[in-house]
């Protein structure tokens, strides 16, 4: 069963580059491109509260998918949905689908756990942990049980995330010691060494400054060649320079409160020149109403 | 609806507007200078030169302002294409303005020499149905109408056809060598006004673009349909 390979696959069977042997089920599109995530017919409550309805959205291997749309419009929910974040917040329920490899990630037996190693995620504030360098790459690892040569795996995964070469003499130092766009390039590396398939970003920029965050885009680019990438921002021009699809979402307001839906999937070039939907050719030329 | 990039699009407004003010200009320059020819009147002639260097200036100018929005507001979707159309729309207007110049000197360099009549009626037609062109394809633009874009195609077909059939009136002036000087001349004036004819139909073009998202060549084969050459 692929929900036993989800709970059992040690660290070091995993692939580091994703093997599709287990996911015979994938869904093909009709461009023949791999969709690693199916999302279907999702709906996120928190309580009562319907806060993200109907989304349906291919996520497309190698590729970078931005989750774009204004404030409370559930994209970042929509992002926890992939590695099951919301499991964390007591109130929150899930509807419908969430297939990985064909695989629905919220099924009876699939362990949330090795969900997220699977499916990696790196936050809006950089968040190392008061640990060394070298222990916040290491970390996850050794907390899977990993027992191959960590000393590579730190240097691959720092290399991977594009710190290596700043950070490889002072590896005891305290992550704290970095700056902001080192210490989130650290997330990475420390989100990468537990060898994901998917890595998710929710705003991973929007504490950085321009330069810093320009080096996370290129990082971001070069990481596509092994991993899938979903972004959220804020930042529709970082949307545009480094994603290939873009999600834009919008909220419903009603007496009940505010309920995101998707309004418009396609590749981001389309989306950033001629959309088709009015809502999205509104939001993204800064005409709201 | 409010609008949360209100400078830009208001600055983006006023380019739009300053390039349809040129388009009545060139509108008005090609109408004189057709005069210019056909009277023939060398007044006419040199402020047609004078009204192109300040199409000059405002091409200049506008397209000064167009690198420093594109810079400081990168525009999407709409505004993208609006951006993108308005600086074809400066090159195109500079142009005409630069083909009005052409039939200008043309007049200038033409003038004292022997003519004929028939050939002037020829020519004058040309700029009666060009003129007009230009002020369709503005419309066009300003009211965001694809329908009437699409009319020019079909508005530029006889214009077309004058330039193809003015030789045969050219070879009839063989036997004198002055004459034939001047309707030699003249095919370089019809030349210019079947180019202008182009240019609109380039404008109903970016009009198509712009309101579509798809580049259409609107030419006699794919008319009235148009087909999309990729964006």
């Amino acid at each position: 069963m692929i929900e036993d390979r989800l709970r059992e696959r040690s660290l070091r069977e995993a692939p580091r580059v994703p093997s599709f042997e287990i996911g015979s089920r994938a869904v093909e599109d009709p461009s023949d491109e791999r969709i690693l995530i199916e999302v279907r017919d999702l709906h996120v409550y928190y309580g009562s509260f319907l806060a993200v309805k109907e989304v349906e959205v291919p996520i497309r291997q190698n590729e970078i998918t931005a989750l774009i749309g204004p404030s409370g419009c559930g994209k970042s929910t929509v992002l926890r949905c992939f590695n099951r974040m919301n499991d964390l917040i007591e109130s929150a329920r899930v509807e419908g689908e969430v297939l990985y490899h064909g695989v629905d990630l919220y099924g009876p037996d699939v362990d949330p756990i090795e969900v997220r190693r699977r499916i990696g995620m790196v936050f809006q504030k950089p968040n190392p942990f008061p640990k060394s360098i070298y222990d916040n790459v290491a970390f996850g690892p050794r907390i899977a049980g990993f027992k191959g040569d960590m000393d590579a795996l730190v240097e691959d995964s720092l290399r991977r995330a594009a710190l290596w070469d700043e950070v490889e003499n002072k590896l005891e130092e305290s992550a704290y010691a970095l700056s902001g766009g080192q210490q989130q390039r650290l997330c990475i590396a420390r989100a990468i060494a537990t060898s994901p398939d998917v890595v998710l970003m929710d705003e991973p920029c929007s504490a950085l400054d321009p330069i810093a965050t320009l080096k996370i885009e290129e990082l971001m680019r070069d990481l596509k060649e092994d991993y899938t990438i979903i972004i959220v921002t804020h930042n529709m021009q970082q949307a545009a320079r480094v994603s290939d699809r873009t999600a834009f979402f919008s909220v419903d307001v009603s007496e009940e409160g505010r309920t995101g839906f998707l309004v418009e999937f396609g590749p981001t070039s389309e989306i950033f020149t001629r959309p088709q939907q009015k809502q999205t050719e509104d939001y993204i030329t800064g005409r709201f109403g | 609806m409010s609008d949360v990039r209100a400078q830009f699009h208001n600055e983006m407004a006023a380019l739009e507007q300053e390039l349809l003010g040129v388009a009545d200009q060139a509108e008005q320059m090609v109408g004189m200078a057709v005069e210019a020819v056909c009277l023939p009147d060398m007044d006419l002639a040199a402020q047609v030169v004078q009204l192109d260097s300040r199409i000059d200036e405002t091409y200049l100018d506008v397209h000064n302002r167009w690198l420093r929005l594109m810079a400081l507001q990168q525009p999407m979707a709409g505004d993208l294409r609006m951006m993108s159309v308005l600086l074809h729309l400066n090159t195109t207007l500079e142009r005409m303005g630069d083909q009005c110049v052409n039939i200008a000197k043309m007049a200038q360099i033409t003038y004292g020499l022997p003519r004929s009549e028939t050939i002037i009626a020829h020519l004058r037609e040309m700029g009666d149905l060009v003129r007009p062109m230009i002020r369709t394809g503005v419309e066009a633009l300003v009211r965001r109408d694809l329908d009437e874009a699409r009319l020019l195609p079909a508005m530029d077909e006889p214009v077309d056809r004058l330039n193809r059939n003015l030789y045969k009136e050219v070879v009839l002036c063989g036997p004198d060598p002055a004459l034939l000087e001047w309707a030699t001349r003249m095919m370089l004036v019809s030349r210019a006004l079947e180019r202008i004819g182009d240019q609109v139909v380039d404008i109903a073009e970016q009009t198509a673009f712009l309101l579509t998202g798809e580049m259409m060549e609107f030419n006699e084969e794919s008319f009235p349909g148009g087909s999309p050459i990729g964006v």
